[in-house]
């Protein structure tokens, strides 16, 4: 419409211009005509009569222009709405598919991986579907593989855990039973049978970590938690491990507020946790070397905390001291029995509790580890010397 | 003298059980799976105690000890799991079950309870 509007007004200038032109010529004769003196009436009216002409001439023009103008502008008003209300009709029908795709795609990122689309509509969209289909297939597809192959390798261990322990304790059997004849040992033999129980005991660690890793990775490591007393536990942990910290003259000793709250956890599970990180304190600590275990309550937790005057640790091993297969120093490690996964089932082992840990240390000061577990329900905090200031509610 | 009947598919653990068990002066006999156990109660009658491994083939400790207390036997009963929590998978929780005892054995441990429950 604008376009038959636009050729419309170019014809009518043209128009106009030719008749303007001939007006003029028209003039041009008849002023000759006077200006030679053949002229007379005819041509003086002649001139005034184009003049009246190309007025009358101007002044059409003019409402053409404006007319052609109004026509131009309704003409572009009608394509810009046709054009806007085509545009609208494609937004509306692309609209419901661009909703459905970005709620698909927020599924999909929230771990549901079986979100899909409805693929139709618009070519355009249709195809945006099906490619966003096909990937969230893909994704599926790996995702499956992946958990299929993470359940292999969970399996994998615990089954190899699990069977490793027959044949390992019949090893661990007749060795013990050569010890109960030692008197009948060679010197030698002793030596030889102690090395076999020793190496029975690190296998069996090992076995222990690997397949509480296993069951961690799994979420198969189960606890049963039960109102445990503090005091009591640490004291028959420390006792355990006194045999140790002696025949090393490393002074091992403890110091825990009076009067405790209860804690939720499972006794076996803390002493394991506890067990691992004396055993570290004992093993990378020198001979001579001083080992305390604390307990306090702080807010509505217990805090429990091993530390020692051994070598520390430097910083960029601290921040992976709990990732498994780190360890200590490797010049140490020679003389270490641990398996590198003590401190990370032990973090998985406080976490399972509702509890964090940390670790601190100096170099050439000592090592701190310290952990927080939870309250028994209903259990009270009593007011003690240790306890951290109230805060003010 | 108590007398142990032990159950287990490895020779090796049987003998070993057998020694550390005949040596601390019980008299044991052995089984390789669920079924020679309820065979040798049939022949033999009832032991002083049970020391079944959970884990064997054709029948396990636990489905012969399931048979055993359906038929209403009170027999005390150990079961031996090479699980290191043996509650984790080997634990039957409508079973009377005495006591479990976990891979590797603590032969010190488990001559404790014995001496408590056939005492």
């Amino acid at each position: 419409m604008a376009v038959i509007g636009v050729a419309r007004f170019i014809q009518q200038r043209q128009d106009f211009e030719d008749a303007i032109a001939r007006s003029y010529q028209v003039e041009m004769v008849a002023r000759e005509r006077i200006a030679s003196g053949a002229g007379g009436k005819a041509a003086r009216a002649a001139v005034a009569r184009e003049g009246q002409h190309r007025s009358e001439l101007r002044d059409q023009i003019s409402g053409d222009t404006r007319d052609t103008a109004l026509l131009v502008a309704a003409g572009l008003i009608a394509g810009l709405t046709g054009a806007l209300l085509l545009f609208s009709g494609l937004i509306s029908s692309m609209r419901r598919p661009l909703e459905e795709l970005v709620d698909a795609a927020g599924r999909l990122a929230a771990g549901d991986r079986s979100a899909r689309v409805e693929v139709g509509g618009l070519s355009e969209t249709a195809t945006l579907g099906a490619a966003f289909n096909e990937m969230a297939e893909e994704l599926e597809r790996e995702a499956s593989q992946r958990d299929q192959l993470d359940r292999l390798k969970d399996e994998f261990v615990l089954t190899a855990s699990h069977e490793l322990r027959s044949p390992l304790t019949s090893v661990q059997g007749f060795a013990e039973l050569l010890m109960l004849e030692r008197e009948s040992l060679t010197p030698r033999q002793l030596e030889t049978v102690e090395v076999i129980l020793d190496n029975c005991r690190h296998l069996v660690r090992l076995l222990n970590d690997l397949l509480d890793l296993a069951r961690s990775d799994a979420g198969r490591l189960a606890i049963r938690p039960e109102p445990t007393a503090v005091a009591p536990l640490l004291d028959d942990v420390v006792r355990t491990m006194r045999a140790q910290t002696d025949a090393a003259d490393q002074t091992l000793t403890e110091n825990l507020q009076p009067d405790l709250p209860l804690i939720e956890v499972e006794p076996a599970r803390i002493r394991q946790i506890l067990v691992n990180l004396l055993t570290n304190a004992h093993e990378y600590c020198p001979e001579g070397a001083s080992i305390e275990v604390m307990a306090r309550a702080v807010d509505a937790e217990v805090e429990i905390s091993v530390s020692d005057d051994g070598p520390g640790i430097p910083s960029e091993q601290l921040e992976r001291i709990f990732e498994r297969f780190t360890r200590g120093d490797a010049g140490l490690t020679q003389r270490v029995g641990g398996t590198g996964l003590g401190l990370a089932i032990s973090k998985s082992l406080v976490e399972l509790h509702g509890g964090t840990i940390e670790a601190e240390s100096t170099v050439g000061r000592g090592s701190t580890f310290r952990f927080r577990l939870p309250l028994a329900p209903g259990a009270a905090v009593a007011d003690g010397p240790g306890r951290a200031p109230a805060e003010a509610s | 003298m108590a007398r142990i009947l032990v159950a287990d598919d490895s020779e090796t653990i049987l003998l070993l059980m057998r020694t550390r068990l005949e040596m601390a002066g019980y008299a044991v006999d052995t089984a390789g799976d669920g079924q020679e156990v309820l065979e040798s109660i049939a022949d033999n009658g009832l032991p002083d105690l049970l020391l079944l491994d959970a884990m064997m083939p054709r029948m396990s400790g636990i489905d012969a000890l399931r048979e055993l207390r359906s038929a209403g036997s009170e027999i005390p009963a150990l079961i031996v799991s090479a699980h290191q929590n043996p509650g984790d998978a080997d634990a039957p929780t409508d079973l009377a079950i005495d006591g479990y005892v976990t891979k590797p054995i603590d032969f010190d441990r488990l001559l404790e309870t014995i001496a408590e429950l056939t005492a």
